[in-house]
């Protein structure tokens, strides 16, 4: 047994010691003959023994806690704020209309971000939590939504309240337009149907010159006015700030409500058994239809809400990356639930945005993140799924 | 109405590349009877269902259901429609229920068209209107009856993958009814469940078609099931129809016997297969 934890250890050490070489084994040393590798093999030693040490530690200590059902701190976590769930969302939102008066300008401009995340958490949400559709290039809608708001307001002169609506109708013109070609597929050939359709909207933006300016991207966003009041920066992004968490809170009762009505069951028996739906006279080419068609109305409402937030857009903000964040945050969040992907946007946006200057470990740290709470909550930090209709009793 | 029999299935042929499935059948169910369709294994019963119910389309045949506003053709509708305009509903071989959803939330789903109508296409449903939260309402009270008739009721608000299997095919089952249909086609409901559930389900079978008087399409391999309560049986054996009457006469057809227990080996191949065969014979 000991044998075994020793031999383990110095397994992983050896690992650890021909990872590290590339990584940290070599300095970059700039002297006057120009730029030379200096070998460092100190600090792989010392990675390596570290490893080896912390894996012997492991392994001793999960013989010592064999047998004995020790709970993950995830799970315990989730489980207490399940419990607590009404009440939570209700002190979310407490602090979210609190958090302009306490906090500075630059964490309300965070918190907006974070805000059009969730929405986009959301919206991703209709499409791949309940009707079980997976899509890879959400971050179109999301770009289609912010270009549709900025050309309209800079071409035709709309103002946000006409623009932003307009924005989430465009998109969800587009969402159509992919739902159609994509009725007949499913699981993995839809997931790369939709990562296409995602990288062909982010080229044309790039390419079409005349019209989005290509990779220099749309700038001087006319910013939202108050009944024709501009407003200086310091009050824009509070006032930004409110006029998003507004929305989401829309979003949030709208969404919900819609769970609860027949559409939003029959999306979710979509993603149980499309046979039997068919079996049962629903018709999924509508409801494929209408998932895609709302979602992506929702996220090009979020993406009107970056283009009033940054005053310039271009294609780079749309990249694969946006797409594969949003997911990652529907999934680490737990499909099906709206708290767990507010938790998630905060863990997966907020988090980063705060810590900028560690910008070099961010993609590290979203790796290492997934990674744990995949081996802990697999299903999401959030995942229990109440009926949505209880018997003798609305719910 | 025009008084003919519920659903008349006329020259019916299903292929599939060189396996001719479903091979120029003809038979009638009537409404408020039970009608049993039996055959040996790879008979072709499943895909007549799969034909009848619209999952496949036969190339040839015609497939009529009497509906109140007139006779549809139902080889000519795609298959959400027949179960939602036709009132055509079937359960499958393999239960398909919707697992993570409650018991009570299958049952909702199953009401969706009406439900969907009701709702203004969800506006009516999202804004709370009463015309909406009437039609909830009575959604419940239908499912509530189903329940307490298959004895759901105590589980309604449980997990549908949670419930033993027996329930699970009463919830099918169920979930069949609650749409309203004028025709019932359940593919093995008995598969899997011990004499007594069986029993039950002989039981409930019969409960159905006396007070609901809508048709039943059968297929069943559990003899004691088919014999107890079909009111006409048709027997299939290679796609074909070999014999259809009444359960006593079925019994004593020596086509029957001869398809079930069979007699020599490729006498009765309908040419196509024995061709098959021979060609693959290595003598």
């Amino acid at each position: 047994m000991l044998r075994d934890a020793v031999i383990d250890s110095l397994l992983a050490g050896l690992v650890a010691a021909l990872l590290a070489l590339p990584m940290i084994g070599f300095r970059l040393v700039d002297s006057a003959t120009g730029l030379s590798l200096a070998p460092r093999l100190d600090w792989v030693a010392w990675a390596a023994l570290a490893v080896a040490a912390g894996r012997f530690a492991l392994n001793l200590a999960r013989r010592a806690l064999a047998g004995r059902e020790v709970p993950a701190p995830v799970a315990l976590l989730s489980a207490r704020l399940a419990g607590a769930r009404p009440a939570f969302g209700w002190a979310m939102i407490a602090v979210a209309v609190a958090l302009p008066f306490l906090a500075n300008r630059q964490v309300v401009g965070i918190a907006t971000l974070v805000l059009i995340y969730v929405m986009l958490g959301w919206g991703l949400n209709i499409v791949v939590g309940l009707a079980g559709l997976l899509c890879l290039g959400y971050a179109a809608f999301y770009a289609v939504g912010a270009y549709a708001y900025a050309l309209l307001a800079q071409h035709w002169q709309l103002s946000f309240w006409v623009g932003m609506p307009l924005a989430g109708l465009v998109a969800a013109v587009f969402g159509l337009a992919l739902g159609f070609p994509v009725l007949r597929l499913r699981g993995d050939y839809l997931a790369i149907v939709t990562l296409g359709f995602g990288e062909t909207v982010r080229i044309v933006l790039r390419n079409w010159q005349e019209v989005t300016g290509g990779p220099r991207g749309l700038s001087d966003i006319p910013r939202p006015t108050l009944f024709g009041l501009a407003m200086p920066p310091e009050q824009r992004v509070i006032f930004i700030y409110f006029v998003v968490l507004a929305l989401v809170l829309v979003v949030n009762a709208v969404v919900l409500r819609l769970r609860r009505l027949p559409i939003g069951r029959a999306w979710e028996a979509l993603r149980e058994d499309e046979t039997a739906c068919r079996s049962l006279g629903l018709d999924p080419t509508l409801l494929k239809l209408s998932a895609f068609a709302i979602g992506a109305a929702l996220a090009g409402i979020a993406g009107s809400f970056f283009a009033i937030r940054q005053g310039f857009i271009s294609p780079e903000s749309f990249s694969f990356m946006e797409s594969a964040a949003i997911l990652a945050i529907v999934v680490l969040g737990g499909m099906g639930s709206q708290i767990g992907v507010v938790l998630a946007a905060l863990l997966l946006v907020g988090l980063p945005e705060w810590f900028r200057e560690l910008q070099q470990y961010r993609m590290l740290a979203f790796g290492g993140a997934m990674v744990l709470i995949m081996l802990w909550r697999p299903s999401g930090l959030l995942s229990g799924r109440d009926p949505t209709i209880l018997l003798g009793g609305r719910k | 109405m025009t008084g003919g029999p519920l659903l008349r299935v006329e020259h019916v042929s299903m292929r599939f590349g060189g396996l001719l499935a479903v091979n120029d059948l003809s038979f009638d169910a009537e409404a408020g009877r039970i009608t049993a369709v039996i055959g040996p294994n790879g008979a072709g019963k499943t895909t007549l269902f799969n034909c009848i119910t619209g999952f496949y389309k036969p190339q040839v045949g015609r497939i009529t259901l009497d509906h109140p506003k007139g006779p549809l053709l139902l080889e000519r509708m795609s298959d959400h429609r027949i179960a939602a305009e036709a009132g055509v509903a079937r359960t499958f071989q393999n239960i398909r229920l919707f697992p993570r959803m409650s018991v009570l939330e299958n049952l909702i789903v199953a009401q969706h068209t009406r439900l969907m109508r009701a709702s203004w296409f969800s506006l009516a449903g999202l804004l709370g209107l009463a015309r909406y939260r009437d039609a909830e309402a009575q959604a419940v009270a239908t499912a509530r009856r189903w329940l307490d008739r298959l004895g759901l009721t105590p589980h309604a608000d449980e997990e549908a993958a949670a419930l033993p299997y027996g329930m699970q095919r009463r919830l099918e089952i169920a979930r069949a009814l609650c749409t309203g249909p004028l025709l019932l086609c359940l593919d093995e409901p008995a598969a899997g469940l011990n004499p007594r559930e069986s029993a039950e389900l002989n039981r409930l079978l019969i409960d159905i078609r006396d007070q609901e008087g809508i048709g039943l399409l059968l297929i069943e391999h559990d003899m004691s099931v088919v014999m107890g309560i079909s009111d006409r049986i048709v027997v299939l054996d290679y796609g074909k129809k070999i014999a259809e009457g009444t359960p006593d006469h079925i019994r004593h057809d020596p086509a029957v016997i001869r398809a079930y227990l069979g007699e020599s080996e490729d006498e009765d191949l309908p040419p196509e297969v024995a061709a098959d065969v021979g060609e693959g014979d290595p003598c």
